[in-house]
């Protein structure tokens, strides 16, 4: 169980994983921190190079695992650094959603979206958007076993 | 000997006063499936199977069993035993097969030392065997390895469909204290009239294994491992579902500061199973990993242990190998081989 | 078509043209069917044919790739959809395999033949092909069973009665095609309209009973690299311990890898000692597959495989 939730997702803060690409939607992020925009706390952001750097594995493991969500930010289709790498995101990005909703993971659980260097204000909504989202839906499963503490809680 | 019979309504009013006072585990039919599973009445139960397809070892040794947890505050490391049983429990159904492979787990989990999980389980858990119907399925071949498939040794009592009863065989101090739960349920019988009652012995094609051993350890170094390996598809299906098998890994999964240390089953069949950390593996192909299932049943575990071959002729490896590998043609080409070929 | 295969395969070996043939044989008992290595010509007698010829054989074709020679496989029409993908996978030369492709008639689920006949498999002693029937040989006397009693759930979707990609083909034998009344989707569909709370649920079901022997790995034609993703200690995506949420990791990337190499071969749920029904899964994927990308695995031999592949056009709900 994420700290401090109960089964009602009261109090319930998500810890959600964005994965952002380097050359635009990392650099947006940085212009939504530069421009001090204001953004719930939940999301860590993992730097890739580009969007299609993450694999299917880093998505299912997060989220089986007890992360409550994971975001996937790339480059505009047509503006990717590496010409193509965003093509295959998007397809890839196409099927998990569906085979995780199939299996019983809501799709606001795992998106994708792309945002440009210059695209701080998006940044900020859609990391706000998503927090919100994840929120509404509560905690991802329990784990199975021991640990119901994170580190440093009492 | 105590002798008895009980009625089959009768057995299941008295299953049920166990179930009052015990965890009461025996077969259950999931789908198409006979698993041995936690039963709550003797309704749930179905006694009219062949044999289960997990083997009972796993109420001993469970494919995933948490040892402990700890937890690390500061400096301050905390360290929490996983007791392994809430009650006793009671096991009905199980076949004589998985008794006889529970003697062999005891030397590896009982002997040099003990392992506490394994003996609670086992000293906490009575068991009431269920003899096999006549004929016994085709593939079976316990009496090959001396198991007499309508003795009650090793069992606590034994269980012996008559028709319209059952004969009841109380063999220890354990099943006694069982039959006493319910002791208006069972009739004594005289030595006379349970003779009358008793199956003919089963009647099982036999193979003469004692060449097996001597003959197998010849053959180190023939080519027929490679031969038989070729089906094989390393998928470790034949140790999952065989009794007496009993490789684990040990696993601890959490973080530095939270986490729990699990035991889980291994299979001798993967690729890694025998890798060293220096990148060194002793059984780098299926041809060594074959080898050495047949070898570590009929050579390396009964002279480790002194037993019998650790093979119980429940044959759950042939049924379920996907590639054909049969444990009983394996036997007979040994059997057939001359003897030493080279080395 | 059992004579003309032992001819061919005879042929084959005394030619020198192969090291040895993969087919199929009869176990210790005739139920029982099972892949077989012939290497010389006095073994070539073992080699059976019939509806219980059930295991792709294909996956046997990857041991041979370090050999000299060539080697033999014999392939329903359906395995031969695995052939096909190796090839294009990069993981097969077309040339170092002789392909002999054998029509298929519909195969039995020995499971639901037990089930229809309410005796266990070991009294039948034989099963052939009687048209749109069974023959069924029990204690000795043959019965007649309709085949849509007793078929292999894919078998009733077959798309390939005949091999297409082969070096010999056995038979005029005009194969045969069951009309299925529900689409191959079904199950799939079913699954899919529940809410999503019973959906979690039934899977969180399946994934419990996961016991993780990796058996559907090993038996899947698709599943070759030399070292597994599940196997690497670093990085350590999963521990060996079958707890739940592990398995959901097991199980979904193996179908996100397999995506658009899926063949429906059903090997992973025919093997599965706890009877998880992996075939809800992997037809998902497949049926995302179809709908998304329009592709099948191991149709053709010169399309593109949809996730090494892209569209400009391609759908975007990511905006």
């Amino acid at each position: 169980m994420v700290s401090g939730s109960d089964s009602l997702g009261n109090g319930f803060e998500p810890k959600i994983l964005v994965f952002a690409c380097n050359w635009c939607a990392y650099a947006g992020a940085d212009l939504a921190g530069v421009s001090r925009l204001q953004m719930p706390p939940n999301c860590r952001v993992i730097r890739v190079m580009c969007s299609a750097r993450v694999r299917p594995e880093f998505v299912v493991k997060a989220l089986s695992k007890g992360l409550d969500g994971v975001l996937v930010l790339g480059c505009h289709p047509g503006d990717c650094h590496y010409s193509e790498g965003n093509y295959f995101t998007r397809r890839r990005g196409l099927l998990l959603r569906k085979l995780l909703q199939y299996v019983g993971i809501e799709p606001e659980r795992f998106q994708v979206r792309w945002v440009s260097a210059s695209e701080g204000v998006k940044f900020a909504e859609t990391v706000e958007q998503v927090t919100e989202q994840i929120k509404a839906l509560g905690p991802k499963r329990p784990r199975s076993g021991v640990l119901p503490t994170e580190p440093g809680d009492s | 000997m105590d002798r008895k019979k009980i009625s089959k309504t009768d057995l299941s009013r008295w299953l049920d006063r166990i179930a009052e006072t015990c965890d009461l585990i025996g077969p259950v039919k999931e789908e198409e499936v006979v698993q041995f599973r936690p039963v709550r009445s003797s309704a749930e139960l179905t006694l009219d199977y062949a044999n289960s397809l997990l083997p009972p070892k796993s109420l001993f040794f469970p494919p995933v069993e948490e040892l402990f947890s700890y937890q690390k505050r500061g400096e301050e490391i905390k360290l929490e035993q996983t007791k392994p049983l809430e009650k006793d429990r009671v096991v009905v159904g199980i076949r004589k097969c998985d008794v006889e492979s529970l003697s062999l787990l005891d030397r590896v989990f009982l002997e040099d030392l003990e392992d506490v999980s394994y003996k609670d389980r086992r000293d906490r858990t009575a068991l009431i065997a269920l003899a096999c119907p006549t004929p016994p399925r085709s593939s079976c071949f316990c009496t090959s390895f001396g198991i007499d498939p309508l003795s009650p040794e090793g069992s606590d009592i034994l269980l012996t469909d008559v028709g319209k009863d059952y004969l009841v065989d109380v063999a220890t101090e354990k099943g006694r204290e069982l039959v006493a739960l319910a002791d208006d349920l069972f009739t004594k019988l005289t030595d006379k009239k349970a003779k009358e009652l008793q199956p003919p012995p089963v009647d099982m094609p036999e193979l003469d294994l004692s060449e097996l051993r001597e003959k197998l350890e010849g053959l180190w170094e023939d080519d027929y491992w490679e031969k038989l390996s070729l089906p094989c598809l390393g998928c470790g299906i034949c140790t999952y579902v065989c009794p007496t098998c009993h490789c684990f890994d040990i696993a601890d999964v959490g973080s530095t500061s939270d986490g729990v240390r699990y035991r889980c089953w291994d299979s001798c069949m993967y690729k890694d199973f025998a890798l060293m950390t220096s990148g060194v593996n002793p059984r780098p192909t299926k041809r060594e990993r074959v080898r050495n299932r047949y070898f570590h049943k009929f050579s390396t575990f009964p002279s480790r242990y002194g037993t019998n071959y650790a093979c119980v002729g429940c044959a759950r490896c042939l049924v379920h190998c996907p590639g054909g590998v049969e444990i009983t043609t394996v036997m007979e080409d040994i059997l057939a081989k001359e003897g030493a070929s080279d080395g | 078509m059992q004579d003309e295969l032992r001819e061919i395969v005879r042929k084959l070996l005394a030619d020198g043209a192969i090291e040895y043939f993969i087919g199929y044989c009869q176990g210790s008992e005739p139920h029982r069917v099972f892949p077989c290595f012939v290497t010389e010509e006095s073994e070539v007698e073992k080699l059976v044919l019939g509806p219980l010829c059930l295991q792709n054989l294909s996956k046997y074709v990857l041991q041979a790739r370090d050999l000299g020679g060539k080697v033999g496989v014999l392939v329903k029409g359906c395995d031969t959809r695995a052939v096909v993908e190796l090839i294009k996978q990069h993981q097969l030369e077309r040339d170092k395999v002789v392909v002999v492709g054998v029509p298929c008639q519909g195969q039995v689920d020995p499971r639901k033949l037990e089930q229809a006949l309410g005796v266990p498999l070991e009294r039948v002693t034989g099963v052939e092909d009687a048209g749109d029937e069974f023959t069924v040989t029990v204690d000795g006397k043959a019965r007649k069973v309709g085949k849509e009693q007793v078929l292999r759930d894919k078998c009733f979707f077959c798309k390939h009665p005949m091999s297409f990609e082969y070096d010999y083909t056995l038979g005029d034998v005009v194969p045969f095609i069951i009309d299925a009344e529900k689409s191959e989707y079904a199950a799939v569909e079913a699954l899919e309209e529940l809410p999503v709370e019973e959906r979690r649920a039934f899977w969180r079901k399946q994934f419990e009973r996961c016991i993780r022997c990796n058996a559907c790995r090993e038996a899947c034609y698709g599943c070759y690299c030399t070292e597994c993703l599940f196997d690497r200690k670093v990085p350590r995506w999963l521990d060996r311990p079958p707890l739940p949420e592990e398995n959901e990791i097991y199980h979904l990337i193996r179908a996100v890898h397999l995506a658009g190499r899926c063949i429906d071969c059903g090997e992973c749920e025919r093997v599965c000692p706890v009877r998880i029904p992996l075939s809800r899964l992997y037809k998902k994927v497949q049926k995302d597959i179809a709908e998304l990308f329009g592709y099948e695995a191991g149709m053709e031999l010169d399309t593109v495989p949809p996730l090494v592949n892209f569209d400009l056009d391609d759908q975007d709900p990511f905006m």
